[in-house]
């Protein structure tokens, strides 16, 4: 059984109350932050921890912490991203829904850590439910003097509050999320000058995951070397694992980084092997913005290795042969899935929701979208593969924020994994059995 | 260490700072190399359009980046490539695919050759879009709702800068982004049509705008014209530098150049879109003579005579003292140096003024005593280097657009921000501290902020030691103040008083900024020397970022008065009394100048009432419409003998006249314009006079050289040379040095200008404290029981003062009418709804406005404007005048109201139904 350090008491009955979590041992860290350790301390436990964010990039959050600037007399903020829009990750929800004290926990202590006096956490507008579930529990620490002012006794002063989205995943993207805070469009800003210099109102914020915020709680009772044992290389700790698909158990699993994939995929402790003792045929293994990777090459790196579950083994061989751990929303395809409207699918999402400043993105996610469309439709030809090939080459790296690229990445692995089956889609539409069928299903018009 | 980065594999030096493209298009052979379309010239970088991209490498070629050039700063070392390949490759694409959702209308479009889309198009190398014809926006319909704004959002690119300037030039609000991703487009206010937001036509967004998505009627970005000429704006003290389109003969549109040293590209609507006043049918095309109480047009010749005849009888029979002359803050300073010399040199009398008396004569006489000059200390530039903006008394919003399109930038970024005001003025409600005080007692608002900044430590001693005189007894006088009683006065807290005191005390840089709100009192010109005082205590002056600076109202009033037309200070502001400067002026005119001072322009009315003044010559000033106490203005005219009316049009004031001589406009010639900081700019003749009008100066020289005085045929070098021999701060400006972007006097004999004044000493030595207690206005005094209500004036964006020129508009569409603003509760208690005709009764007459019921004004307080004829407000202004200065008592009038009824009612609702 492998260690966890934020689901351990996911099963106790009543976690999600404010006295069961305290029973388990909730809010130690707070008192141990505020009580025992200076700010800078609790940094030095998150550097060593090796945490890196949680919420796609990867960054190494004691790293992102010590940039956070602070001149004299300027607030600062923490922001906890939990507007997790991204298609396949589903994770973060889960946490806030089952433990939401956890993440609670973890604010107080890292708003400590940067030296905030405001934090907040910006919600999913889709995720109805659990706004009320978080607000309670915000309510509850409030209640029980762990915000406010004067907590603890220590004259630290905290106020959480929560923001609802709009449904937008574009406000996922840090700076939008904060221009959307801030009551405006949820439009990504130029950088620089990035967040850690001018935030929230234009002051020093911190934003992130909802993940990564809560592992701090653990890395603060059990110290930063411990949490850094856990794990492979620089991939330390524990990892919340979105598993959907054709699998025989989809739902979070909270793995020890390092895990191979091979397992993930086919253990009984975790997704259980392919549904209806089908064949594995690809996976999107952080999100659906990140590179797909047909078997060989997510079960075996290109070199033949074992692929781990880690940031480094999932990114061996870049993009020619390898992906990304992203957000850790592991969409599992079986042999009967086509990835051209699969591709279809995503194109789809990412067209809807190109916030539309960067003309690259608004118009070319536009045009990749139409062009798959037409492709699945039966009127495809084969310059429009290359068509679609070129826009993508166009868009990845040449936008405000990585939406773009987001929506690019998807495109060129299919293309370059799976590009037989885009040419059998425009010689031989009539051999796709199931065009007409889709076509019906999603009303959609004759291009 | 020198900052190198390499363009191309070749070095050169760059800025701290510096963003990739300017660092590009600073060095000249590659000002074109990179093509953009979301950045202006006035806008921050956005980064949307990413046709800016280039290649960054940290090797010679190395591996590169491709980032956009446009937000990205320029690091050490740096290798940037402009154009490679796979650049080049890029920005074909990204406009391929911007041109899929665009129609391929150009030849038939506006902007056809002047359109950066279609540049840019041509600079990438498009020749054709692959893309098959999909779903596209093409369908949008036009707006063509509005008098100046136009909109085809079918033509969007989704550039974002009509949102950006009008966020960030104007800060209007006004556009927006709605919709996601392909669905973005463009949204007026809340989703509706530029006529029904809240645009304030500044047509920012239309200049900014790369394509015809949104523009104006006079499609000002089209090529049609085939000569642009730069000139400066008549209509208000801020000054803009204006580019004029001509097409044979006939003005087209008007921009605002982006490099304009005053303006930066921008400008509000009077500026751009209100000149079609200029060929209006309503122009004066002839002289015209008042024969058996009908005008007569006559030959230029018969007027001239006329005039001579006349004035010469009145001089012969009369004396010099008989005549005078009303010199206009409209026109050219040469115009205004002829007007003064006519009236000194010809006529022989010190009878001349401007209507700078009706405005900034307080400011000219209190900053006189106080520092030794009457103008600006600064300049508008310096918004950028102050940490507190003081307002007192000024809407600039309105009156100075775009100096208040700047100021709100600024109180919006969090400048600390201090506005005392009767009314809550659009700054008001962005400011840190609004200071609502009851019109007409700035004396002991101002006494009690002096009060604090002593109190609370805040005087700056080692300023006060060395620069300056009287601390001590001004002190003394300050301290035996009573806050309470003063607090009670004006009605504004003790404790707000103080916090704005400590406010603009503890500012490392304090800029002050007043208007009318100051100067159009009893107490104006010692309300002037109080916050002199205010600066002088805190040290606010002599450096950037500081200093005491008036809003000039109208385009040239500080030329006005510069130029001399004042009876107490000839040109140059040189005492008339003194018989030494008269020497210098007798030797340089080459007559005698008279020594005794002249009648102000109220003592002209009563003396033409008493039947000492004969004959007046009024330039391009409605005085009927615009001065306080309509009936007592139109008596002294109809006293005269001779009313001489220099007028474009049909004015109330020219209706009384004797003669009247059609003058051209400023688009018809040539002259300069002194803006409220200082700044000489020239004025270029854009089109040839309409015919059968004259310019003034013309009209002068004409008639000096039939009275016996030889001046040279007119040309503003001919003057400048002239004038810059007597003035002193004049000494170096020539026609030619003063290019497109004009000086700041005083200007040194060899051409260097003056950003700042009183850096080392004051003009006049030491700055000058001094003391003055609030005197309860004699109007409140005398009427204040019967009349219990305050009606003070104020004016509107879209016209200019009586609205002579600005009525002949499109802005008349935007705003039509005069309004009463009234409190919700004293409309309450009249029995006052929105709309309802009011009649508002002064000691002098009465007048019926239409009410507009908001809280921007406190209860037993009105405002209104009189821009328009048909109300003549200043039938109700008194007669009371700042004692020192002559100024009217615009700002506080006692009256009553009362819901209009029957005969007034009845004429004022057929009137707007004609
Ligand atoms: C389009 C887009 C959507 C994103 N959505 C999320 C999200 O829903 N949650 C999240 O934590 N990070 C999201 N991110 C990443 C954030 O920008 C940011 O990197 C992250 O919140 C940083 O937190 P971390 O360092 O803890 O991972 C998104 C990024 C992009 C470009
Ligand atoms: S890349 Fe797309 S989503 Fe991101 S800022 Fe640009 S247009 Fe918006
Ligand atoms: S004209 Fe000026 S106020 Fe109106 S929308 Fe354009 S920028 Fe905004
Ligand atoms: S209307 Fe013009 S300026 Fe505004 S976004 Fe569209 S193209 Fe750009
Ligand atoms: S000009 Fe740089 S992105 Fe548009």
């Amino acid at each position: 059984m492998s260690k966890k350090l934020l689901l351990q008491h996911i099963d106790v009955p009543g976690i999600n109350t404010y006295e069961v979590y305290r029973k388990q041992g909730g809010y130690k860290a707070v008192e141990k932050a505020l009580k025992e350790m200076t700010a800078d301390q609790i940094l030095e436990e998150v550097k060593t921890s090796g945490l890196r964010g949680r919420g796609g990039a990867g960054f190494p959050t004691g790293m992102k912490w010590s940039f956070l600037a602070k001149p004299e007399g300027v607030a600062r903020y923490l922001v906890c991203n939990a507007d997790e829009s991204e298609p396949g990750t589903f994770k973060d929800r889960y946490l806030m829904e089952k433990i939401p004290h956890l993440l609670i926990e973890g604010m107080i202590a890292s708003s400590f850590a940067l030296g905030a006096n405001t934090a907040y956490i910006y919600i999913r507008g889709e995720y109805f439910y659990v706004h009320r579930i978080l607000e309670n529990a915000i309510k509850e620490a409030y209640a029980n003097g762990w915000l406010g002012k004067n907590i603890l006794g220590t004259g630290y002063d905290l106020d959480l509050y929560m923001q609802i989205g709009a449904g937008a995943y574009i406000c996922g993207e840090e700076t939008a999320l904060l221009e959307s805070l801030e009551g405006k469009r949820g439009n990504p800003r130029i950088k620089p000058p990035f967040p850690a210099v001018a935030g929230l109102w234009g002051r020093p914020t911190v934003v992130n995951n909802v993940e990564t915020i809560a592992a701090v709680v653990p890395i603060i009772n059990e110290g930063g070397a411990n949490y850094a044992n856990i794990g492979v290389g620089k991939s330390t700790g524990t990892k919340l694992i979105s598993a959907s698909g054709h699998i025989n158990k989809p739902g979070v699993y909270e793995i020890e980084l390092g895990l191979p994939v091979e397992e993930f995929i086919y253990s009984d402790q975790y997704c259980g092997g392919i549904r209806n003792g089908k064949e594995l045929k690809a996976v999107v293994a952080g999100g659906s913005s990140v590179p797909i990777l047909p078997k060989e090459l997510i079960l075996k790196t290109a070199a033949g290795e074992p692929r781990l579950m880690s940031y480094e083994s999932l990114g061996d061989g870049g993009f020619q042969t390898g992906t990304m751990l992203g957000s850790g929303g592991f969409i599992v395809m079986d042999e009967d899935t086509s990835i051209v409207k699969n591709l279809y699918t995503f194109s789809r999402f990412y067209h809807h929701e190109s916030c539309g400043q960067c003309s690259p993105c608004r118009e070319g996610t536009g045009w990749m979208e139409k062009i798959l469309k037409k492709i699945i439709s039966g009127n495809g030809t084969l310059s429009d593969v290359d068509l679609l090939w070129d826009i993508q080459s166009k868009i990845e790296g040449k936008t405000i924020c990585p939406l773009g690229e987001a929506a690019a990445w998807p495109v060129a692995a299919a293309i370059r994994h799976f590009r037989k089956e885009f040419e059998e889609y425009v010689t031989n539409p009539q051999n796709i059995v199931d065009v007409k069928h889709y076509y019906r299903v999603n009303n959609l018009a004759a291009v | 260490m020198s900052q190198v980065a390499y363009i191309n594999n070749r070095p050169y030096e760059y800025q701290n700072g510096e963003t990739i493209l300017n660092f590009v298009r600073r060095i000249k052979e590659k000002r074109n190399a990179i093509p953009t379309l979301c950045d202006a010239p006035n806008l921050e970088p956005f980064g949307s359009c990413r046709v800016c991209s280039v290649e960054v490498a940290l090797a010679q070629d190395g591996p590169t980046r491709t980032v956009a050039s446009c937000h990205t700063p320029v690091g050490t070392g740096q290798y940037i490539y402009t154009d490679s390949q796979s650049v080049q490759k890029l920005r074909k694409n990204i406009i391929e695919l911007v041109l899929t959702d665009h129609p391929m209308d150009c030849l038939t479009c506006e902007v056809n050759g002047n359109c950066e889309l279609q540049d840019v198009a041509a600079q990438v190398g498009i020749r054709k879009v692959r893309y098959p014809a999909g779903k596209n926006h093409l369908d949008r319909k036009k707006d063509l709702s509005h008098p100046y704004m136009t909109s085809d959002l079918s033509k969007c690119i989704n550039c974002y800068r009509c949102v950006r300037a009008c966020d960030e030039v104007q800060g209007q609000f006004v556009l927006n982004m709605s919709g996601r991703g392909f669905d973005n487009h463009i949204i007026k206010s809340s989703n509706q049509t530029f006529f029904e937001s809240d645009c304030v036509s500044c047509g920012a967004c239309a200049q900014a705008c790369p394509t015809s998505a949104i523009s104006d009627v006079f499609q000002s970005k089209s090529v049609h014209g085939d000569k642009k000429i730069q000139t400066t704006c008549t209509y208000c003290g801020v000054g803009c530098n204006l580019e004029v389109s001509v097409s044979n003969g006939e003005i087209l549109s008007i921009q605002a150049p982006y490099d304009a040293e005053v303006n930066q590209g921008h400008t509000c609507l009077k500026g751009r879109y209100a000149f079609k006043f200029y060929n209006h049918p309503d122009r004066l095309k002839s002289p015209l003579i008042k024969k058996n109480g009908e005008f007569v047009p006559v030959s230029w010749e018969e007027a001239y005579s006329f005039i001579v005849d006349k004035l010469t009888s009145i001089k012969q029979n009369f004396g010099a003292d008989a005549i005078a002359g009303i010199s206009s803050a409209r026109t050219p300073n040469e115009e205004n140096y002829l007007m003064q010399k006519f009236i000194r040199v010809v006529i022989g009398t010190n009878n001349i003024d401007c209507c700078a008396r009706v405005c900034h004569s307080p400011t000219a006489l209190g900053m006189q005593r106080a520092f030794g000059t009457g103008a600006a200390t600064n300049s508008i530039e310096d918004l950028d280097y102050t940490d507190c903006i003081l307002v007192i008394g000024a809407n600039p919003t309105d009156a100075h657009p775009v100096t208040g399109a700047k100021m709100k930038q600024k109180f919006m970024k969090g400048v600390t921000s201090i506005v005392i005001d009767p009314r809550r003025t659009e700054l008001a409600s962005y400011a840190t501290y609004f200071l609502q005080l009851r019109p007409g007692t700035n004396v002991a608002l101002l006494n009690m902020m002096l009060y604090y900044i002593i109190t609370e430590n805040l005087v700056n001693q080692s300023f006060v030691d060395t620069r300056t005189e009287g601390y001590l007894d001004f002190k003394n006088q300050i301290l035996a103040l009573d806050m309470d009683e003063l607090s009670k006065i004006t009605g504004v807290s003790k404790d707000l008083v103080k916090k704005a005191s400590v406010a603009y005390g503890s500012a490392k840089a304090a800029m002050e900024f007043h208007g009318l709100g100051v100067t159009e009192h009893s107490q104006g010109t010692f309300a002037i020397q109080l916050i002199a005082d205010l600066i002088l205590l805190t040290g606010n002056v002599g450096r950037k970022g500081v200093g005491m600076n008036p809003l000039r109202g109208q385009n040239n009033v500080q030329g006005a008065a510069d130029m001399g037309a004042q009876p107490h200070q000839g040109a140059g502001y040189l005492d008339v009394t003194n018989p030494e400067i008269n020497q210098r002026y007798n030797a340089f005119y080459g007559a005698k100048v008279p020594s005794k001072i002249g009648y102000k322009i109220p003592e002209m009315f009563d003396a033409a009432i008493a039947g000492d003044l004969k004959a007046l010559w009024i330039i391009g000033e409605d005085v009927v419409q615009t001065d306080p106490n309509t009936q007592k203005v139109i008596k002294a005219l109809t006293n005269l003998d001779l009313l001489i009316v220099s007028e474009i049009f049909m004015t109330e004031t020219s209706k009384y006249a004797t003669v009247i001589l059609p003058s051209s406009s400023f688009l018809e010639k040539e002259g300069t314009f002194t803006n409220g900081e200082r700044r000489i700019q020239k004025v270029n003749k854009i089109v040839e006079p309409i015919e059968g009008t004259m310019p003034d100066g013309v009209q002068i020289i004409e008639v000096m050289n039939r009275m016996g005085y030889a001046q040279p045929a007119y040309s503003a070098d001919t003057m400048l040379k002239e004038i810059s021999q007597i003035v002193p701060f004049f000494a170096g400006v020539t026609w030619d040095r003063l290019g497109t972007m004009g000086l700041q006097w005083p200007v040194k004999p060899d051409g260097e200008d003056t950003k700042l004044l009183h850096t080392e000493t004051f003009t006049r030595g030491k700055g000058s404290f001094a003391n003055f207690d609030f005197v309860e206005s004699h109007e409140i005094e005398t009427y204040g029981k019967d009349y219990p209500y305050i009606i003070t004036t104020n004016r509107e964006l879209e016209h200019y003062n009586c609205g002579t020129m600005t009525r002949r508009t499109g802005n008349v569409a935007i705003l039509t009418e005069d309004v009463l603003l009234i409190n919700p509760a004293d409309a309450a208690k009249e029995l006052i709804n929105d709309g309802d005709f009011v009649c508002v009764e002064s000691p002098r007459g009465k007048v019926d406005i239409k009410a507009k019921i908001t809280d921007e004004v406190l209860p037993g307080i009105l405002s209104s404007t009189f821009h328009f004829p048909e109300i003549m407000l200043n039938n109700i202004t008194s007669d009371e005048h700042c004692s020192e200065a002559k100024c009217p008592e615009y700002k506080v009038v006692s009256c009553k109201i009362r819901k209009s009824k029957g005969k007034y009612k009845k004429e004022m609702e057929a009137k707007f139904a004609s």
